[in-house]
């Protein structure tokens, strides 16, 4: 465990930690949909800008995201390779049965490789800057307009927040229980598919039964304390749009319009 | 099997920002067939401590030797898998380790995992749950039938299966009620004079020190502030009071009777049955001075 970096908070004050965590959320979703706009060199640079300004913004270590990435450059060496070598036009270097290597194959890979590092750090900028609940209260509030189509706005809510809060509880959990098994002799990770996938039950099985069981408790315990639905309940955690998040979405929409005029240079 | 610390640190997340060092030069020794007592407040690295007796967790830096084996941060995990069957861990609240579908297959996981045929385990299983005190009509219910004092009895012999030369316990009885932890302790006490298992103990209960332990190791912030015999460890009242220790009631009340009497225990009492003792003795003496 510990390794993962992404969905991680770490806390700070600084103009992007203060922000409306509403702001947060449909900036980071708003430039995931702007990034497939771009296609030329000139539009990646002004992304690679406005990320590196939002990461300087937020005062967090640039190692973070480096690590952020890690994780998943296999996934981005696979993706970057299969445009590399079977998109076609341009000059052709190379060729060999179905593989080629042509002008335009490298231009596309390159630009997935940038893709991919932005939506990485962005997203990782999002939830590096902004609690999990956060995050929940702001999805709840984005989701309202939908209560109008009957869905349970509430009921996800909650759930998302019950979720997002047992996490790591979850994990410290696993972790406990692997320790457990591995001193009984368990060895994961090791042997043949099937050893690993046995070796698996002794973890599952306790990990579901807990589950259940602090299930149970905790609906008990927030009965208990009269919960009755989502129907008519004052909120605590308050947040305010400010002008700070005014300003974040001015220069996201600034962006825009820089990037729809890039795109036809 | 005598355990040896030599200088050992101890890292979590080494080399990140969430880097975190949970022992910090620790050079301890326990015993052969010792009864080891670790205390120290929440977040005092006792857990990370455990760990590393069979290899969960390496050293950062520095050796650690359990009998013959020697753990150091180069061991490889292949290397670890025999050392585990001579350490026996009970983890707080084992109850969450039980997975199988009956209470004798789960106490015979460990030992078929170390090698030993169906039949063998399931004998051994049967032996460690009489232990244990579990009955027969127990063994081929599901282990999620039962009730919560049943089930941490089960993880137990389920950990005793493996017959283990050194047994750890972390917090064998917190959340039992008083007749299961008395019942629990003093099973693991006969265990350790009938098979001379070294035994090494985490516990808040500074009563069980005093009664069970012989050896104590005293941790702080991933520090060893210090270790002894429990009456040389319970020797300074106010010293414990400034590591957010406490001494056993036995001792505290004879503290209390001290200051109310004025007489002086020649050594300051820390069990019921010494402090009984010694004030049967004063009583056989001929009176209380009053000062």
């Amino acid at each position: 465990m510990g390794k993962v970096l992404l969905g991680r908070y770490v806390p700070g004050d600084s103009i992007v930690h203060r922000m409306d965590p509403r702001a947060k959320l449909i900036l980071s979703f708003f430039f995931i949909v702007i990034i497939f706009l771009a296609n030329n060199w000139q539009s990646y640079a002004l992304l690679f800008a406005l990320t590196i300004g939002s990461i300087l913004a937020a005062k967090v270590n640039f190692a973070f995201f480096i690590k952020g990435v890690r994780p998943l450059i296999w996934l981005i060496l696979f993706t970057v390779l299969l445009q590399i070598f079977f998109s076609s036009g341009g000059t052709v270097f190379w060729r060999w049965g179905p593989f080629n290597l042509s002008y335009y194959g490298l231009i596309n890979g390159a630009y997935v490789f940038c893709r991919f590092v932005l939506i990485i750090f962005m997203s990782t900028l999002l939830t590096l800057t902004t609690a999990p609940l956060e995050i929940a209260d702001a999805l709840e509030k984005l989701m309202m307009p939908l209560k109008k189509i009957k869905v349970p706005v509430y009921e996800i809510s909650l759930m998302l927040s019950i979720a997002l809060r047992f996490v790591p509880t979850l994990m410290d959990e696993t972790a406990k229980i692997m320790n457990a098994q591995r001193s009984r002799g368990v060895n994961f990770g090791e042997g043949s598919i099937m050893q690993q996938i046995k070796a698996v039950v002794p973890l599952l099985v306790p990990l579901f039964v807990s589950s259940f069981n602090r299930a149970e408790d905790l609906a008990t315990a927030m009965e208990a304390r009269g919960y009755r639905g989502g129907e008519g309940r004052t909120k605590y955690r308050v947040h305010y749009w400010q002008t700070g998040d005014t300003v974040g979405c001015a220069v996201f929409v600034a962006v825009l319009i820089i990037l729809l005029f890039l795109r036809h240079w | 099997m005598a355990i040896i610390f030599k200088a050992v640190n101890y890292t979590y997340q080494p080399n990140t920002p969430f880097e975190q060092q949970a022992l910090e030069n620790i050079s301890a020794e326990i015993p052969t067939g010792s009864y080891t007592a670790l205390i120290g407040h929440t977040g005092s690295g006792k857990s990370t401590f455990l760990q590393h007796l069979n290899g969960l967790l390496r050293p950062t830096s520095g050796v650690i030797h359990v009998g013959k084996q020697i753990i150091t941060p180069e061991t490889k995990n292949k290397q670890l898998g025999e050392l585990r069957k001579h350490v026996g861990i009970v983890f707080q609240f084992p109850e969450a380790q039980l997975f199988e579908e009956t209470v004798i297959k789960d106490i015979a996981f460990a030992p078929k995992n170390f090698g030993k045929t169906e039949e063998e385990a399931e004998t051994i299983a049967r032996r460690m749950a009489q232990q244990v005190g579990l009955d027969d009509e127990l063994l081929s219910k599901s282990p999620f039938e039962l009730s919560g004092g049943q089930m941490r009895r089960v993880a137990i012999a389920g950990i005793l299966a493996m017959e283990p030369e050194i047994l750890v316990l972390d917090e064998p009885t917190a959340g039992l009620d008083p007749q299961g932890r008395l019942e629990i302790m003093e099973m693991f006490k006969r265990l350790k004079e009938e098979q001379n298992l070294t035994v090494v103990l985490v516990t808040h209960q500074m009563d069980d020190v005093a009664k069970y332990a012989d050896n104590v190791i005293v941790l702080e912030k991933g520090k060893q502030i210090a270790s002894g015999t429990p009456s040389e460890i319970f020797a300074q009242p106010n010293w414990l009071v400034e590591h957010h220790l406490a001494l056993p009631k036995a001792g505290e009340f004879a503290l209390e009777f001290e200051k109310k009497t004025g007489y002086k225990f020649a050594t300051l009492p820390l069990t019921e049955v010494s402090l009984a003792r010694q004030i049967a003795s004063l009583l056989h003496g001929g009176g209380v001075h009053h000062g």
